[in-house]
């Protein structure tokens, strides 16, 4: 049993699921499943921040690490994907409640994609990746079209399936092509093999950049977009709020890994390689996102127009990987933290505002909340400006070493338009703000009331913690970031 | 005939570009299901072909298992959201799917 140890947070997960949905048939639906739920995955991230901060565990055995790695840029990941899951479960166990939609199987289906977000972000082999992609993926188009009397939900879930599983298969034929290349499905492998140049280098390029694309659907990188301001907007905002954190940390985690020691050689570094690649898409995801969110009248779809301007960000950084490896990896993996709370804390807020049968999505139905309710505002405004990237948040800390990290790595003028593009991006932040604060509803319009939740409360006060705590300290969260960077480049 | 890694590749590649624009021409969202269907399968081809020539492991052969039953797994929850969708809709054509808006 003991060699099991270095996955005890995985196995956590999968017990507690199976557990639930027992609990969940004994009870009648009587139990109060988002605090069980919520436990068991605090718990996961508390294993996993144990291990985080312990000694490396030595002599694993090899069938755990030929599959799952078990160094702590995994562990890293598992604490910030178990942190976000915990909290869109706690979110929803609001939501959910004040919308009459409770059922056991959402919390199940929380768990088993968290589970599967987790074994991708530990992935060291395209197999593992692909199971694990595909555990979240189908968890999370069950999430989306979980409102089944609902026509926008299903048509969000229609769509989120059709393109996530056209996605899945060009990812699949991309590491079918590697695996032709190099005869391996292990990254390190792989790394080795096409090093040694040994690999046919138009199959390895063909598969890298079909890797690339089915990964850039996953963490809804422009032209690979499409499905993201339907899927956020159609889906229960809970659900969102687990799509925008989990989803996008598993996908940067698992996508950086790959790059990093799957590609890490001369020759897919270099001047045609994924660094430039990567650069292009940043370019036009940031400015697309930026642009586009601009725009919405909707809260809800402009986040998600402003996740996809986050994911232009990340992509920077992770371009940058390519000549600044432990700078750039250190600080797309505390961006991925920060973005996790901050946007766990915004969604949580809009939640908050809504109550039965007037859900809050639109600025219009935000007007004048800020006054009314004092601390529906402050949850508004310390989550809109950590994604605005003011300080002292999590998020401004965020930007700064991403693009200090891209501005070593020479590229100052990519920098220089993610630094022009953010400032288009405060300006729908702000306009939340604006609406919270200077605007009144309109006559006869429904004025919006939140709803009474303690599970809504208590996860807005565990992300604004994070998200002041990360603003404040960060060079202690940095500085686990450096460590869990430096299991990766080693 | 001796038919190498070669025919094979073009064979794949063959059945994944039939199977690709499909997806992007077809607007029957049980077509599309299809049509990833093909596309997958063209996967699973490729690996057991890879897999004469990589001999050293069966890994090819395992990963295309694999891909077998998570399709299978795919296939499943799809159709389950799709029903869901043409219970409210009466159609499964993606032409009517425009409550979202851009």
């Amino acid at each position: 049993m003991m060699e099991l140890l270095p996955v005890a947070s995985l196995l956590m997960l999968v017990s507690a699921g199976l557990a639930i949905m027992l609990l969940d048939v004994f009870t009648k639906g009587r139990a109060e499943l988002p605090f069980v739920t919520t436990i068991a995955l605090l718990a996961a991230a508390a294993i996993s921040a144990a291990a985080l901060f312990a000694p490396a565990p030595t002599d694993v055995p090899a069938f755990i690490t030929d599959y799952l790695s078990v160094d702590k840029y995994g562990l890293f990941f598992d604490v910030v994907i178990a942190l976000g899951a915990a909290l869109a479960s706690l979110l929803a166990g609001g939501y959910l409640r004040e919308h009459g939609l409770e059922r056991g199987e959402y919390y199940v289906l929380i768990l088993f994609s968290a589970l599967g977000a987790m074994v991708m972000a530990r992935a060291v082999d395209l197999l593992t990746l692909f199971v694990g992609l595909e555990t979240l993926s189908l968890g999370v188009y069950s999430l989306v079209g979980y409102r089944r009397t609902s026509a926008r939900a299903t048509e969000a879930a229609v769509k989120y399936f059709l393109l996530g599983s056209f996605a899945s298969a060009i990812f699949l034929f991309g590491a079918a092509l590697i695996y032709g290349a190099t005869g391996h499905t292990g990254f390190r492998s792989i790394g080795e093999v096409i090093a040694a140049g040994h690999a046919p280098v138009m199959l390895v390029l063909l598969g890298l950049a079909m890797l690339v694309a089915g990964l850039g659907f996953k963490v809804s990188a422009v032209p690979f977009h499409m499905w993201t301001p339907d899927a956020y907007e159609g889906a229960p905002t809970s659900t969102t709020a687990f799509m925008s954190v989990v989803v996008k940390s598993a996908a940067f985690a698992v996508f950086l890994r790959l790059l990093a020691v799957g590609f890490g050689d001369e020759l897919s570094r270099g001047a045609g390689g994924w660094p430039a690649l990567l650069t292009i898409l940043a370019a036009v995801t940031m400015v697309y996102g930026n642009l586009a969110a601009v725009a919405q009248s909707s809260v809800k779809r402009m986040l998600a127009y402003s996740s996809i301007a986050h994911a232009g960000y990340l992509l920077l950084g992770l371009a940058a990987v390519g000549t600044k490896p432990a700078e750039a990896t250190s600080a797309v993996l505390y961006y991925l933290a920060a973005y996790t709370v901050s946007n766990a804390l915004v969604l949580g807020a809009l939640i908050w505002s809504g109550s039965h049968g007037k859900e809050a999505t639109s600025y219009a139905d935000l007007a004048g909340l800020g006054r009314r309710h004092p601390a529906v505002g402050a949850a508004f405004l310390v989550g809109v400006l950590s994604l605005m990237g003011f300080p002292p948040t999590a998020g401004f800390f965020g930007k700064w070493y991403v693009f200090s990290a891209a501005v070593q790595a020479d590229m100052v003028g990519m920098t220089i338009l993610a630094v022009l593009s953010s400032a288009v991006g405060a300006f729908y932040y702000l306009k939340v703000l604006v609406y919270l604060y200077m605007k009144s509803p309109e006559e006869g319009a429904p004025v919006a009331v939140p709803m009474k939740s303690s599970y809504v409360v208590f996860a807005l006060v565990l992300a604004a913690y994070f998200v002041m705590k990360m603003g404040l300290t960060p060079a202690r969260y940095l500085d686990a970031a450096l460590a869990a960077a430096s299991g990766l480049i080693g | 005939m001796d038919v190498g890694i070669g025919e094979y590749l073009a064979l794949c590649s063959i059945l994944f570009g039939i199977g690709a624009i499909g997806f992007l021409t077809r607007r029957n969202m049980l077509i599309q299901l299809m049509t990833i269907e093909i596309m997958l399968n063209s996967v699973v081809f490729m690996l057991l072909a890879f897999n004469r020539v990589h001999t050293g492991s069966q890994a090819g052969q395992v990963f295309g298992f694999f891909v077998i039953a998570v399709a299978a797994a795919e296939a499943a929850v799809g159709l389950a959201i799709l029903i869901s969708y043409f219970r409210i809709k009466n159609s499964v054509e993606t032409d009517k799917a425009d409550l979202l808006k851009h």
